[in-house]
């Protein structure tokens, strides 16, 4: 299905760099490197020159820490998606929020995505989502609150909990008005989730992309490759990579990313060995 | 009675299957298109009979290379092909697969050899002058030893002894260690030798 968000649309065998920019103090890969606007502004401008066709704008870690409100979250994203929609018209700008007000505020000022990390925690969402024609991240938490930590969560089938959460935020979303081409699901690697439930999500992805919904994974140097290959932050790239083109493989569209370089190089040989992106250039053997 | 003659490569970068998203061989096949276009004009859908090495059964491959990337050209351009073994008397076009030594530089696919030059300079200098006897002198064992394609059904068409009014030489290069020839030749006759 040929996937539009906001004012660009993307053929359906097109896969996706999804580059995160962070303005945050304190989110767990960069640690504030992007917090001061004119370094989010460069690692935007570093970004869309390596490719990236979307840039995901957050202004709240994940992880549980100090208090940011609707107000501080607004202060920190609202002016700097104008300034990107003006430099970069171009680029699909997406933003990482939860807060229907945060969502109303950068709508008005040229996202094209929402991306609602936390699950529809606040239904809300969807409605500014459609009342201005713009693209929504439909992701599975298990039901968390945003950013609390998973704490011995259970699943009797976390593929199965991922899908019937996913695909029913998003048919909800449908039903609220928002266009059925600008929807994506993100079964959300680590959101309510231990290691193990994320590497099933990983190795059982083909589940989720069989459900026709474009399917967004964000893996990158996230606690499960951590765990998984025992290595801390800023060495988990390696892992990361992995899981990416086995989540390639069985069909994701778009990909959360701190590197977008190697990502894209990744997924674009999954690709072309999945058969569904020709080589860039073949002589050899065929002179 | 042949009319026009083309000589093209057989070349396995030139079918859409082998295709990635930058065509290698782009200007190859702009002038192939160009042969394969004057080729057919004005033929009144005579058929186009196509002379090429057989096919390497080895792996199973029935159809010959020369054959099929005749087909694909002249297919792009509505028209059938049929494969022969020897030109007859009555064919008006002739397109003939067939390409120089492919061991013109270290990175060639049969790495350097020096006879290379001398062979291709024989063959293209043929080509372009529309001189059929010295195609029909060619000598198919060196040919085969540099990794040349199609010298036997040059030494065909040597064999037929057109009378070339014309011939053009409309591509020669080696990009990738193998010459290439894209060549017409335009006849008023066959005689047999």
């Amino acid at each position: 299905m040929t996937l539009k968000l906001g004012r660009r649309s993307f053929a359906d065998d097109a896969t996706l760099m999804m580059a995160i920019v962070n303005r945050t103090p304190d989110s767990f890969y960069d640690k504030g490197a992007t917090w001061a606007e004119d370094r989010a502004f460069d690692r935007v401008a570093e970004v869309v020159a390596q490719g990236a066709e979307i840039v995901d704008i957050g202004g709240v870690k994940a992880a549980p820490g100090g208090e940011v409100d609707i107000a501080e979250e607004q202060r920190r994203v609202v002016g700097f998606v104008a300034r990107v929609r003006s430099a970069h018209p171009q680029v699909v700008i997406s933003v990482d929020t939860w807060r229907a007000e945060v969502a109303e505020a950068v709508c008005r000022e040229g996202a094209d995505l929402l991306n609602d990390s936390w699950g529809s925690f606040d239904p809300k969402l969807a409605e500014v989502a459609a009342a201005h024609d713009v693209s929504l991240v439909c992701t599975h938490t298990g039901g968390l609150t945003p950013r609390t930590r998973p704490h011995r969560v259970e699943y009797a089938d976390v593929v199965a909990d991922a899908i019937r959460s996913t695909v029913g935020q998003a048919e909800r979303a449908v039903s609220v008005g928002v266009d059925p081409r600008s929807i994506l699901i993100d079964p959300a690697h680590d959101f309510g989730k231990n290691t193990w439930h994320s590497l099933e999500i990983t190795r059982r992805l083909g589940e989720m992309t069989a459900t026709g919904w474009p399917v967004l994974v964000s893996l990158s140097n996230k606690d499960f490759v951590g765990e998984t290959l025992d290595l801390p932050i800023g060495e988990r790239l390696t892992g990361t990579l992995a899981a990416t083109a086995v989540c390639a493989l069985a069909g994701a569209r778009v990909f959360r990313v701190h590197q977008v370089v190697e990502t894209r190089q990744v997924v674009d040989m999954v690709s072309a060995i999945a058969g569904r992106r020709l080589p860039e250039r073949a002589i050899r053997g065929l002179a | 009675m042949t009319e026009r003659i083309a000589v093209l490569p057989p070349v396995p970068a030139l079918l859409p299957a082998n295709l990635g998203r930058i065509d290698p061989v782009a200007e190859l096949r702009n002038a192939c298109r160009k042969a394969i276009t004057w080729l057919v004009d004005g033929g009144d859908g005579a058929p186009v009979v196509v002379l090429a090495d057989p096919a390497h059964r080895l792996h199973g491959i029935e159809v010959p290379l020369g054959l099929r990337v005749a087909r694909s050209l002249l297919g792009e351009a509505g028209h059938g092909a049929r494969l022969a073994d020897a030109p007859a008397p009555g064919d008006r076009r002739l397109l003939v697969l067939a390409n120089g030594s492919g061991s013109r530089s270290e990175k060639a696919p049969g790495h350097l050899d020096p006879r290379s030059f001398a062979f291709d300079e024989l063959v293209e200098k043929a080509l372009a002058a529309g001189d059929p006897g010295a195609l029909a002198r060619l000598d198919p064992e060196l040919g085969c030893d540099l990794l040349a394609a199609g010298i036997e059904p040059l030494r065909q068409l040597g064999a037929l002894r057109p009378e070339v009014e014309t011939a053009e030489l409309l591509y020669a290069d080696d990009p990738f260690g193998v010459r290439y020839w894209v060549a017409t030749w335009l006849s008023d006759g066959a005689q047999h030798a």
